[in-house]
């Protein structure tokens, strides 16, 4: 079986100036819109301007996310990349399709294409850092980040002696937007980041992006923020809190033993029931955390939960405005499981602990 | 390294311009009858003009044949899964849910494309084939194959462009390595689209004619859909089901060129890598491998890439064992690659033979390197099969007869 990995730093763009020097989630920012971009860090900082101008915001938000992960980790290599993303760089995508329909038979500009293809930010990972190891991407909707973590897990059992990078990316493309629109799944009004959640809940998701970076290896270090014990998914389940009461059961942990939960409420009405009801029973005496409701929705945003449990870890301290019930908050916070699916689909559990 | 427990390889299916099951593959590959002619489906520009591995089925055809609801929305890539999936299903003899952990691992680059491109501006104002949206992503066509099937314990989709296939391969043989699955179906999908038509279009890497792989006048590739599936499994499970293996995977490596996004290295660094990390799993020197199912587009670069890299692997060309891409008679089928390549591996295990490399006439001068250009039979025991990417991803596999 794998063993449990450790996170020696981390990167993350986001909605929120989650990129800044000391930002936890304490003041928040708020938008009245959908979707909603991700906040511009200053990539000059990390990427040269020459080649900046040639990538697409997958690209840059993944190059700037995992070099912020490896600064803090304070190393410059390593041995293998691992990414999710659920849906590619999407406006590249877009802008191949809009000009195939157009001009189809004409010379097409190539660069679109090129930089069109899911792998395109590993690539550019590879490449920026010269990483000529181990090189995926998972491309498997809302469970594409869980595909790279669990993969993450087996490679460093087999390799235990690498340092890795592991995130996830997911871009906004415009028209794309407009079918997840067509298709339902967006708010329409009432599109708030903060979003309302539970009974102050509409039907629909913010669509937002961003790319969050994890520097990993096999061995605890000196700046070591926590480890990642184990992973599932599955695409459906009749039952969350079985799916979820099983997942402990594997692992050897009884429910009261978690510190606190990381639950995915996007202000969704018609799925946020699912975590409701997990939270009126199975976690009923634990402190329930939400995330999703401040930096939106994209398929591999549950980086993002994970980037925040580590940070729980590294300040133990929950951000109030994160917090969704009143239950006491315990005085060491060390074992966080996070739980979240999509639309009722791509469910999935990450234990971490500190 | 300890070299790994192999894997079993228990079932496959496969679909490409050359047939529409493994046996009418092998029969193509025998015959040398390839599959590359004027498009004539796809609704492009290119139709009729560009020379491409068309499968010879249109959509309602899969659909029928794979009693499926008009009503329900399947991309064509997801159309040609489930023909190959079944296929390896029925000869691995088995049913899921018979108490084995079983996962799902696809490779696709097209995924729901084919539909996009084809409603960009028709969804927008009209209603009629807006069930269509949800098949953009490329996560969506596993998912369908996992309903189809009735596979749950694990579904994940990888791409990595055209070495996709060859991970979703390696991916499962770890996961049953690692404890994690008893079984595992992989491999990847691809349909024809105008979005890849075009797009290797504009990087002008068509040939004007039939792809010559390792020639030395080679201009160009010709593009090709198809999907092809293995099915895995942890050996034991295959004893206690009194399964007998078709082959064993006993080896994979992937590696990044780290060169370009597009062009590989001249040296073929990351090809070498890969091929080195295989040889390295599996415990085998270089000079057990019987025949290489070379990854060769019959693009300049990445058959010099890749012949360099053989060549540093064997260090000279008379060391290299007889080899040959297959390209030449399904066309590149990207994602589809890694695994149609895989099924040509250990067909070429199961039947002692090495499948010609159609097209070539002249050596790469500055390689001196020749492929087999004819059909031959002699000993395989040990095939290894390269699967390249955009992007610096380089995947190699390495399929074995019996695993001692």
């Amino acid at each position: 079986m794998t063993k449990p990995i450790y996170i020696h730093g981390s990167g993350c763009v986001s909605v929120q100036p989650t990129f800044e020097a000391g930002y936890f989630f304490d003041h928040v920012t708020s938008y009245t819109q959908n979707p909603v971009p991700a906040l511009d860090p200053d990539y000059k900082a990390f990427i040269p301007a020459l080649q900046l101008r040639r990538m697409n915001k997958s690209m840059r938000m993944a190059i700037f996310a995992s070099r912020m992960a490896m600064q803090q980790a304070g190393i410059t290599t390593v041995d293998a990349i691992i990414t999710g993303s659920g849906l590619g760089c999407l406006r590249d995508s877009e802008r191949f399709v809009e000009a195939l329909r157009t001009d189809e038979g004409s010379l097409l500009n190539p660069t679109p294409f090129i930089q069109s293809t899911h792998n395109m930010a590993a690539a550019a990972l590879a490449l920026s850092l010269g990483c000529k190891g181990y090189n995926m991407t998972y491309v498997n909707n809302a469970n594409s980040f869980e595909s790279a973590l669990l993969d993450a897990m087996i490679y460093l059992t087999e390799h235990p002696a690498a340092t890795i990078l592991l995130g996830g990316v997911d871009e906004l493309g415009e028209r794309t937007t407009q079918f997840w629109d067509l298709a339902n799944y967006l708010k329409r009004d009432d599109a708030t980041i903060p979003t309302p959640l539970i009974e102050q809940a509409t039907p629909g998701e913010i669509a937002t992006e961003g790319a969050t970076f994890f520097v990993a290896s096999q061995e605890p270090g000196d700046h070591t923020f926590g480890k990642i014990r184990a992973v599932e998914t599955r695409l459906e389940v009749d039952a969350p809190e079985i799916f979820i009461s099983g997942f402990l059961q594997r692992n050897g942990i009884e429910a009261e033993t978690l510190d606190a939960v990381v639950l995915g409420y996007n202000g969704d009405s018609r799925y946020d029931e699912i975590y409701r009801t997990l939270g009126s029973s199975l976690f009923a005496n634990l402190p329930q955390i939400a995330f999703k409701h401040v930096v939106g929705e994209y398929d591999t945003v549950v980086a993002a939960a994970l980037f925040l449990a580590l940070g729980i870890f590294q300040r133990q301290h929950v951000p109030q405005r994160l917090l969704l019930n009143h239950s006491s908050i315990p005085p060491i916070l060390r074992r966080i499981l996070i739980y979240t699916q999509r639309r009722g689909q791509n469910h999935s559990v990450i234990l971490v602990e500190k | 390294m300890t070299p790994i427990v192999p894997i079993a390889v228990t079932g496959m299916g496969a679909i490409s311009a050359i047939g529409n099951n493994v046996t009418e593959n092998f029969r193509s590959l025998v015959d040398s009858k390839h599959g590359i002619a004027p498009i004539r489906q796809l609704d492009t520009w290119h139709r009729e003009r560009l020379l491409a591995g068309e499968i010879h089925m249109d959509n309602a055809e899969l659909y029928d044949r794979l009693q499926l609801s008009r009503e329900a929305a399947y991309t064509r890539s997801t159309l040609l899964a489930l023909m190959a999936t079944k296929e390896a299903i029925e000869t691995a003899a088995f049913k899921p849910g018979d108490g084995y952990r079983t996962g799902l691992i696809s490779a696709t680059t097209v995924g729901g494309m084919d539909a996009t491109e084809r409603y960009y501006d028709d969804y927008l104002v009209s209603e009629k084939n807006r069930s269509f949206i949800q098949t953009h992503p490329c996560g969506y066509a596993a998912e369908q194959m996992g309903k189809y099937f009735g596979v749950s314990d694990f579904i994940t989709t990888i791409s990595t462009a055209c070495s996709s296939a060859a991970n979703a391969i390696m991916l499962g043989a770890r996961m049953i390595r690692a404890g994690q699955l008893d079984r595992a179906i992989v491999g990847g999908t691809d349909c024809l689209s105008r979005f890849t038509i075009n797009g290797f279009n504009s990087l002008m890497i068509y040939t004007d004619g039939h792809c010559k792989p390792f020639d030395e006048n080679r201009n160009g590739l010709n593009l090709g859909e198809a999907a092809a599936y293995l099915v895995l499994e942890a050996p034991e499970v295959a004893r206690k089901r009194m399964k007998s293996p078709i082959a064993y995977l006993t080896g994979y490596g992937n590696a990044n060129d780290a060169f370009h996004q597009t062009a590989s290295s001249d040296n073929g660094e990351g090809a070498y890598l890969a091929m080195r990390r295989a040889l390295e799993v599996s415990g085998l020197n270089p000079r057990d491998i019987d025949y290489v199912n070379a990854h060769g587009t019959a693009t300049p670069n990445n058959d010099l890439a890749e012949g360099n890299a053989l060549l540093r692997i064997y260090g000279s060309a008379s060391a290299i064992p007889p080899f040959s891409s297959t390209k030449a008679f399904t066309g590149h089928t990207l994602a589809a690659a890694g695994a149609i390549e895989a099924v040509f591996s250990i067909l070429a295990l199961q039947h002692q033979v090495v499948f010609p490399n159609l097209n070539f006439s002249q050596p790469i001068a500055s390689l001196g390197i020749v492929p087999q250009t004819a059909l031959t039979e002699q000993r395989i025991d040990h095939v290894l099969s390269n699967s390249f990417g955009f992007g610096g991803n380089c995947s190699t596999l390495l399929f074995s007869k019996d695993h001692d």
